[in-house]
């Protein structure tokens, strides 16, 4: 099990980066080789991730669900999923809040994630595995940063 | 007649001319009665590596090795070689001595069966003295149909009973089958559909497509269908000449390889087990279906998969067939052969990431270029398991008469036996071999047997003073990475010691002024090279690192 902690800091308000956080597809857009499918009628959706350890590249299938809470501006992203050839597992858990910044036109996004990974894919990578884990929060990071500075919501 | 001389006259007769082992009371007579038959005798210095020099001899002739050890104590010291050799899928006939039937309190007795199936050797026992011609045969006959190691267990007691039939010996050939497993025409026609649906071919030869003869027949279907030709780990540098021959398949690939292994729509896997490495449990090729062509009746693929169409053949028949069916419906195609493919081989196996190296110490890249250049090609290669194998798995790339890395069971110290026993099964032409400091140290003491049956053996020690994998495991994990550091002494003066020769080196030139002495008059031999340990090799990158290198 990877544990990520992360605090990010971002020049907009909170509700804007709320409105961002709040939106699946927004929030999906920035992690690196994911793409977000079809909505299920339990609320979750499916998707696929593409991940590249060492040079060979992984493709998973996942079910993701988003549960927010406005009140407190916090929620949490549950994913889990296995790959195509089907051998490797993954369950994921990341939760966020979002609070005020410095100033008022300014936010703070804390981020919590526990990643885990199961299967032949586990044995193969090894510790190689955490690192490439913890580089793709940290593009994860920067790309929810950088679209919560923009204000722009797709 | 006792027994135990109808014992070495049945192994006599089942082509034993060498084996291998330490001389004790429970295998002593038997021995003794080998040199009266003309068998000769390796006396190693541990039992464990006597079994190795036997699984050595087995890897490169497909003919029984033959080693030996004394009853309990002489028996457990072969756990590490015995299921080294049973992974390897060597045929190998281990005698041992038994302790008395007529004494149960016996200070060296043992469950030799139950020891055996712990070691994945089989077993059989000589139960009575009467049945010791069935039991020779049992074992030679196991060891040869299942290619894998027998520990044939021999009662002290039982040996020295009167044997008075003088029928002569039926050998184990005489009941095995010698036909070549021909394919299916029904199969062939379906690997050849697949084969024409495909746009991206890779050939992937393992050890049986080698072992089959299959060389020629493979550049023939690789041509034809543009194939790019891959190697296991174990049948690693042959065909290499071919310049569309991307290395080996699996960890030790190189980035390029890697890529080009993704782009692939149809695996070709000839003689080969497509174990996790190779196929990096299936990664490795998220595109392509799979042909798999083995004399076996089936082979699981890693991960319990198996292939899309599986062919049971001899290698060379198997290809032969398939080619002859391709050219039947005419077909050819570039695939993979053209010249942008040529392109990105070209520098495929550069490595240009640089590192600071301490102080009196080489890069291990450098080292392994300048040898596989240095080095004439009719110099066989053996390189040994552990952190080192990640530079010289990749880096020499020649075709060699004999190319043997270790890798079985993932345990350091056993290749300089195996080496040594196929240095002798081949007629003691020329070898070196690249191993790590501790698995040298590990059976250091088979140098002096080196040197006792003048071995031509050069042995470069890719010293960097530490247990590597743990090493760099522990860096990775941010934890005290000098904990795995072990000094060693100079081994060079080690091999000096005991009487043969060495030196230690320290730079480029040192190593190849050594190389040529030993080059211009072979013998045993030890080149202590030291090396850095912040070069971390290819695959150390990816598994521990996480890099996309």
């Amino acid at each position: 099990m990877l544990t990520v902690n992360e605090r990010i800091e971002v020049m907009t308000d909170p509700n804007n980066v709320w409105a961002i956080l709040s939106n699946p597809h927004e929030v999906v857009h920035c992690v690196e080789g994911a793409e977000l499918g079809q909505q299920l009628d339990d609320g979750s959706f499916d998707a696929t991730m593409t991940v590249k350890f060492g040079p060979a590249k992984v493709a998973f299938n996942a079910n993701v669900l988003l549960t927010l809470e406005p009140a407190s501006l916090s929620g949490e992203v549950s994913g889990r999923g296995k790959d195509t050839k089907g051998g490797t597992k993954f369950r994921t858990t990341m939760r966020f809040k979002v609070e005020n910044g410095a100033n008022p036109d300014q936010s703070a996004i804390a981020i919590t994630a526990e990643v885990e990974i199961s299967g032949r894919l586990a044995s193969m990578i090894e510790t190689g595995a955490s690192l490439v884990i913890k580089r793709m929060t940290a593009s994860f990071t920067q790309a929810l940063a950088k679209r919560c500075s923009t204000g722009q919501i797709t | 007649m006792k027994v135990y001389q109808r014992l070495s006259q049945a192994f006599k007769a089942e082509g034993t001319t060498n084996v291998f082992g330490m001389m004790g009371d429970g295998n002593m007579y038997w021995q003794h009665e080998n040199y009266k038959n003309g068998i000769v005798m390796h006396e190693v210095r541990h039992e464990g590596a006597g079994l190795g020099m036997a699984d050595g001899w087995a890897r490169v002739t497909r003919q029984p090795g033959v080693a030996t050890a004394t009853c309990g104590p002489g028996v457990t010291q072969l756990a590490t070689a015995l299921v080294t050799a049973a992974r390897a899928s060597s045929p190998l006939v281990a005698f041992c001595g038994e302790y008395p039937v007529s004494d149960d309190e016996y200070t060296q007795r043992l469950d030799q069966a139950a020891f055996a199936h712990g070691c994945e050797a089989a077993f059989v026992r000589m139960a009575t003295p009467d049945a010791a011609d069935d039991a020779v045969r049992k074992a030679f006959y196991i060891a040869r149909l299942e290619s894998r190691p027998v520990m044939l267990s021999v009662p002290m007691d039982l040996q020295q009973k009167d044997w008075d039939d003088d029928e002569p010996y039926r050998p184990s050939t005489s009941l095995l089958p010698t036909a070549v497993v021909q394919p299916h025409p029904l199969l062939v026609e379906q690997a050849a559909d697949m084969i024409c649906k495909a746009k991206k071919p890779i050939i992937l030869a393992g050890r049986g497509a080698m072992w089959s003869n299959a060389g020629d027949a493979v550049r023939a279907l690789a041509k034809r269908t543009g194939a790019l030709i891959a190697t296991s780990l174990m049948a690693k540098a042959w065909l290499a000449e071919d310049e569309y021959h991307i290395g080996i398949s699996g960890t030790y690939a190189t980035r390029t390889a890697m890529h080009l292994c993704e782009e692939s729509d149809c695996v070709i896997a000839i003689g080969a087990s497509l174990n996790r490495y190779t196929t990096e449990h299936g990664y490795l090729y998220p595109n392509a279906k799979f042909i798999h062509i083995d004399s076996k009746p089936h082979v699981m693929m890693s991960g319990g998969r198996g292939a899309e169409l599986y062919v049971q053949a001899d290698g060379r028949s198997g290809v032969e067939a398939i080619e002859a069916e391709l050219n039947k419906r005419e077909f050819q195609q570039t695939g993979f052969r053209n010249g942008e493919v040529k392109e990105r081989l070209a520098n495929a196996w550069e490595d240009r990431r640089e590192y600071p190296l301490e102080p009196g110490t080489l890069d291990p890249r450098q080292v392994c270029l300048a040898l596989d250049e240095l080095i004439p090609t009719d110099i066989s290669l053996f390189s040994g398991s552990g952190s080192t194998a990640g530079f010289t798995n990749i880096l020499f790339r020649k075709p060699r008469p004999m190319v043997l890395p270790g890798h079985f069971f993932g345990c350091i110290g056993q290749m300089m036996p195996a080496a040594i026993g196929a240095i002798i099964a081949k007629g003691m032409k020329p070898a070196i071999l690249l191993d790590g400091d501790a698995s040298t140290m590990m059976h250091i003491g088979e140098f002096e047997t080196m040197v006792r049956y003048k071995v031509p053996l050069l042995i470069f020690v890719m010293n960097n003073q530490c247990l590597g994998a743990e090493y760099y495991k522990l860096d990775a994990h941010n934890m005290d990475k000098e904990t795995s550091v072990i000094s060693t002494p100079d081994l060079g003066a080690v091999a000096t010691a005991f009487g043969g020769r060495g030196c230690i080196a320290r730079t480029v030139d040192e190593v190849k002024k050594a190389t040529a002495q030993w080059l211009a008059n072979p013998g045993p031999m030890i080149i202590d090279v030291r090396v850095s340990r912040s070069v971390v090799t290819l695959p150390y990158r990816r598994i521990h690192y996480g890099e996309d290198e």
